[in-house]
């Protein structure tokens, strides 16, 4: 399988690959669809933009599963990337892994870009929900997603989040000016002092990602940062909440997809009514058709109340169970998912694993809170303490694999 | 759920599935719902709905031109046109 589905042959010096996410006017945009295979956008997310003008080059279009709400890219259309040992990895990080790429894009719908990068040993911020301008993403979950950033180094990672962050009037969703600074390098802070462990998300992980976590947690108690567990038992609310409330919002940003204005039109045909059904229907894999099935029940009638709206409620309680950790402590330690490797087998086993695995990517999604993966674990921090997490990310960064 | 609420939600949503993606369906459905429990373990009847993590509301720029696509350049990526139309099945007999 080919990491780019389209790559920029001239691409040299500071090259950034972008997930199939991001909208580029040079290079089709697919989402891992059937759906979109050739499409072409008329413009380029801001953060193209944004690189193009800093001087960075973009090395093309990695492969990313459809949509990119799957656990590793195992759901595109294209076909799943694999490493060299054999184990899922989006093509994004792979790039990157190899050298190919000084960073990747990715767009945070639901937890994969982090996923990836902490199983390959590398860093990636998932920013402060609204700091990064989301205009020209495709729209999954609008309420959570954030664009990511994910390289080899804690300072390949800051570098290309200074040039991205930023207010956008072309996003509603965009901070302002002054509030987007303080994710940048140059915004000062104090050292993290206490990290905290969210003890049943970890628990949840088995063996060798617990022992992942207790590396990190040496690895700070080395640089004398206090190391605690807390009582996180309210935030495994966050993976079956964000479950509702992305499928929901995903329901909602696909039903677009039609078959009309662009994208896969069906042959087989006769009505309107033909029309749209049987393009989407042979255009979307089966996880999507499932998402979308999901999310338009938690809006129904019957389900609304029990299912979205407690989802709304239940994302507010959650926010508030991060603020009453953040009194104490500076972060909080938690791992990116439940094994260390996952192989074809696994998603072949359970195609809808990267709804469970929202257990550990959930809790920073539903609450817009910014995480830094560094060394195969999450560390979540406050709003727009970015620059807290990378420093505790450079006592860890390499010590993934 | 049944098949036939099933059967509903795939016409509202304009897809069809096999009969096998059917039972996978309605046995992800079901599992969701009943871990879906745990959410019921936490009382939110006072607690007020979150919609935006951010205190954004109702964003609104001034309205004018600021970019201006042809006709032809939307059209680009349109499966069928005619004469400058978006082309589909008569809907009115």
């Amino acid at each position: 399988m080919e990491l780019y589905i389209s790559k920029n042959e001239k691409a040299k010096g500071k090259t950034v690959a972008l997930d199939d996410m991001i909208l580029t006017n040079e290079y089709p945009t697919t989402a891992g669809s059937k759906m979109l295979e050739g499409y072409m956008s008329l413009f380029n997310a801001e953060v193209v933009d944004r690189l193009k003008n800093a001087g960075y080059e973009i090395g093309g279009k990695a492969n990313v599963g459809e949509l990119c709400i799957d656990l590793l890219g195992e759901t595109s259309y294209f076909g799943a990337t694999e490493n060299a040992d054999g184990a899922l990895m989006t093509a994004s990080s792979e790039l990157v892994k190899k050298g190919d790429a000084l960073a990747a894009i990715g767009l945070d719908a639901n937890g994969t870009p982090r996923r990836a990068a902490a199983l390959n040993g590398q860093v990636c911020v998932k920013p402060t929900y609204g700091t990064v301008s989301r205009f020209g993403t495709i729209s999954i979950a609008c309420s959570g997603e954030t664009v990511s950033v994910t390289a080899n180094t804690v300072s390949a990672v800051k570098e290309i989040l200074d040039v991205i962050a930023g207010h956008d009037d072309k996003d509603g969703t965009s901070l302002s000016e002054e509030k987007c600074a303080l994710v940048k390098s140059s915004a000062e802070f104090s050292s993290a002092k206490k990290v905290a462990v969210a003890r049943s998300i970890t628990d949840s992980a088995d063996e060798a990602t617990k022992a992942v976590i207790a590396k990190a947690k040496a690895a700070f108690e080395a640089k004398g940062i206090a190391v605690e567990e807390v009582d996180d038992s309210v935030l495994l609310t966050a993976k079956n909440a964000w479950n509702i409330l992305m499928s929901a919002e995903l329901c909602n940003n696909v039903s677009r997809y039609d078959g009309v204005k662009y994208g896969y039109r069906t042959k087989n045909y006769t009505t309107i009514d033909e029309l749209y059904t049987n393009s989407r229907t042979e255009a979307f894999g089966d996880l999507l058709k499932t998402a979308i099935l999901f999310g338009s029940e938690t809006l129904s009638t019957e389900n609304y109340m029990k299912m979205y709206d407690k989802g709304l409620r239940i994302r507010r309680v959650l926010v508030e169970k991060f603020a009453e950790i953040f009194e104490t402590y500076d972060a909080v330690l938690m791992p990116a998912s439940t094994k260390t490797v996952y192989t074809k087998a696994d998603t072949d086993a359970n195609k809808y694993i990267a709804y469970d695995e929202n257990l550990y990517t959930a809790p920073a999604s539903i609450t817009g809170l910014p995480v830094v993966v560094a060394g195969g674990v999450q560390l979540i921090g406050k709003a727009f303490s970015e620059n807290v997490l990378f420093d505790l990310a450079k006592t860890l960064e390499g010590d993934g694999k | 759920m049944d098949r036939e609420v099933l059967r509903r939600l795939e016409k509202l949503n304009q897809l069809q599935l096999t009969e096998e993606q059917k039972d996978a369906f309605l046995a992800f459905y079901g599992k969701q719902t009943e871990e879906m429990e745990i959410l019921n373990t936490v009382d939110t009847e006072n607690v007020e709905r979150m919609v935006h993590v951010m205190p954004i509301f109702t964003v609104v720029r001034e309205d004018k031109v600021i970019k201006k696509y042809s006709r032809e350049d939307l059209q680009k990526g349109a499966p069928e046109t005619t004469e400058g139309y978006w082309q589909v099945p008569r809907l009115v007999e």
